[in-house]
């Protein structure tokens, strides 16, 4: 069946990308729906929800205020909490329900701010996207609003990480860890986007040479910075041996020359064989494919799953749309590596390897999860 | 680009001002698109030869899909009008007001102001803001003036206070703002001084004044508009210079 999950898993939707690339910076998060967003976020999204203070809510959306359109009520209540928390912004979004009704969120963004004097910005998550598409807007609408006045090039090399949430990196330390691989690249890091790192940080974005895109959601904000001060950027992450020196050169390059690069799409196949597949979103997948292509002499293509600007595909990749695309696409593949919720689906006779994604699975298998950061990759292919 | 939409009771005549504005904006060489956004999709036919253009919600009935291409969901009609029609659902089912935000949508998804560079865009809007989706084309980044249509006839000036009241309530939200009254005259005693009456306590300026004319009718009954069919006759001037008024004022504004 065509847009059907019948057996395996979703993505994590729009509104906990908004939720999860927000969390850390000081802003106050109102997702304007009944409440079974919320929990689904807090219980299965959101590793930091227990341990990490953040403003992340619901606005208790009912059937009468939808009906009438009661969007007082929501200002008002966000202008009170507002009041009361002192966030640093505000950042409203929607649900199925407001979509239906078409609640204008910028509309409502822009009374919020005018009564609460808190920056203030809508977006437009209706819950009928993944995950990247509502941390991509959130992202960019920060660093459209925070990264405005002009700063000054930093005497040495530095870069932001754009991108970056628990849902593609889990909370293992992989994003410690490719900063610890761009420090050690020679790179001081600005700011993490938004993982470990302050609004305030963000605020300096423009200072980089360069910006390290490690997601789709994080190309929208890096698009958004090379337009405001010419910065590069470069997309990849840095898995297995051979793969990050080959993305710190084109930092490099980048910061040099000015241009953007995409190595995790510089991948190529020839002939027909069976080859391993990865599963997953654009950037990671593409940077591991081509780490496998480097570290174990194996073409290697992504089966993408996710919305995904078709630069940060290789020729060579595939879009899978449904689970059904997804099982053809694994029964022409020599090795499948994905989330273990994808295993259902994958012919008994194709080797699976198992690599937990959080965004498609949730808290499930992260005793499972590896940090494939700067190091050996764990498999034989 | 100069973006309009117009309100008024139903049958008080929106859809004959929004074409012959559109036909007049066209007459003055100027790229035109007009989208109703009534569920009847009858704003534009009399533009179209009265060989209606698809409306949207049909074409997503009929095909299950979303179209490619605007030409897939559109006509070009007298003098390069480029003729977009809402639609509306099955009647008795669905959400038309919806329908018009997903009109909207699509029409951003297929870029249609950034590839058709339009000078102006009309929107023919229900007469009654019953709900988000019929103030979805006052919204920001859509039109930024409202023109109301009424007559002097009581439940036609009742429509329009409520619509004035509608876009008011928006001031906040940086929606459009009334720009003025067009009174379409259905020749009812004490007429003029009853809109007008009606303009003044809430200054807005009467800015066309349309005579009740059966030239109008005669050219709509061969689906065109009198703008098209004889642009000398006083009714049709009366456009036009309505379309001039509004252009001068764009080009003041944008330069």
């Amino acid at each position: 069946m065509k847009q059907t999950a019948r057996i395996i898993s979703i993505h994590a939707a729009d509104t906990s990308g908004v939720c999860s690339m927000l969390y850390e910076l000081g802003g106050m998060v109102v997702v304007h729906d009944a409440s079974g967003c919320n929990s689904t976020y807090s219980t299965h999204d959101e590793p930091r929800w227990y341990r990490q203070d953040s403003m992340i809510y619901i606005s208790a959306l009912t059937e009468t205020d939808a009906i009438l359109g009661n969007d007082e009520k929501l200002i008002s209540d966000v202008v009170s909490a507002a009041n009361d928390l002192s966030p640093r912004f505000i950042a409203v979004c929607g649900a199925p329900v407001p979509l239906l009704a078409g609640t204008d969120f910028d509309a409502i963004a822009a009374e919020i701010e005018a009564r609460s004097g808190v920056p203030t910005f809508g977006l437009h998550t209706s819950g009928m996207n993944s995950y990247l598409v509502g941390a991509s807007e959130a992202l960019e609408a920060v660093v459209n609003r925070f990264c405005a006045a002009p700063v000054p090039l930093t005497a040495e090399p530095s870069a932001n990480i754009l991108g970056a949430t628990p849902l593609d990196f889990s909370v293992l330390g992989a994003v410690d860890s490719v900063r610890e691989w761009l420090e050690a690249a020679g790179f001081r890091v600005v700011s993490c986007m938004a993982m470990d790192g302050t609004l305030d940080d963000i605020g300096q974005a423009g200072s980089a040479h360069v910006n390290l895109v490690v997601s789709s959601c994080g190309l929208a904000a890096a698009e958004l910075l090379r337009a405001r001060f010419g910065t590069p950027w470069v997309a990849g992450v840095p898995v297995g041996e051979k793969f990050p020196a080959i993305l710190a050169d084109a930092l490099r390059e980048a910061a040099k020359s000015g241009a953007n690069a995409l190595p995790c799409a510089a991948r190529s196949i020839s002939g027909s064989a069976p080859i391993p597949a990865v599963v997953g979103e654009a950037v990671f997948s593409g940077s591991l494919a081509k780490a496998i292509e480097l570290d174990a002499g194996r073409p290697c293509r992504v089966l993408c799953p996710l919305e995904a600007d078709d630069r940060l595909l290789a020729p060579c990749d595939v879009r899978i749309a449904d689970e059904d695309a997804a099982a053809d696409a694994f029964a022409q593949s020599s090795g499948v590596i994905a989330d273990p919720m994808y295993a259902p689906v994958c012919p008994a006779e194709t080797p699976f390897l198992r690599l937990p994604h959080e965004a498609f699975s949730g808290r499930c298998y992260r005793k499972e999860s590896l940090n494939l950061i700067n190091r050996p990759l764990p498999w034989r292919l | 680009m100069l973006k309009l939409a117009v309100y008024g009771k139903g049958g008080i005549g929106k859809s004959t001002v929004t074409s012959n504005l559109a036909a007049a904006f066209a007459r003055l060489g100027k790229n035109v698109i007009q989208i109703g956004c009534d569920p009847k999709a009858d704003s534009t036919i009399n533009l179209l030869g009265g060989d209606p253009v698809i409306p949207v919600m049909n074409y997503l009935r009929e095909h299950d899909r979303e179209p490619d291409d605007v030409a897939e969901i559109s006509k070009t009609g007298f003098g390069g009008v480029l003729c977009i029609e809402t639609g509306g659902p099955t009647p008795g089912l669905g959400c038309a007001g919806r329908g018009i935000i997903t009109t909207f949508s699509l029409l951003e998804e297929l870029k249609l102001f950034e590839r058709r560079k339009p000078d102006v865009v009309l929107y023919d809007v229900l007469g009654d803001v019953v709900c988000g989706g019929f103030a979805a084309p006052i919204r920001e980044g859509y039109a930024s003036q409202v023109l109301i249509v009424t007559s002097g006839e009581k439940m036609a000036l009742y429509a329009a206070n409520n619509i004035y009241t509608a876009v008011q309530n928006f001031r906040d939200r940086g929606y459009a703002t009334v720009r003025g009254i067009v009174m379409n005259r259905r020749n009812v005693p004490g007429e003029e001084e009853k809109v007008r009456a009606f303009a003044d306590a809430n200054g807005l300026p009467v800015v066309a004044d349309i005579p009740r004319s059966d030239d109008i009718n005669r050219f709509e009954d061969a689906g065109r508009t009198v703008v098209e069919g004889d642009p000398g006759l006083d009714v049709s001037r009366r456009f036009l210079a309505l379309a001039e008024l509004l252009l001068n004022e764009e080009a003041e504004r944008n330069p």
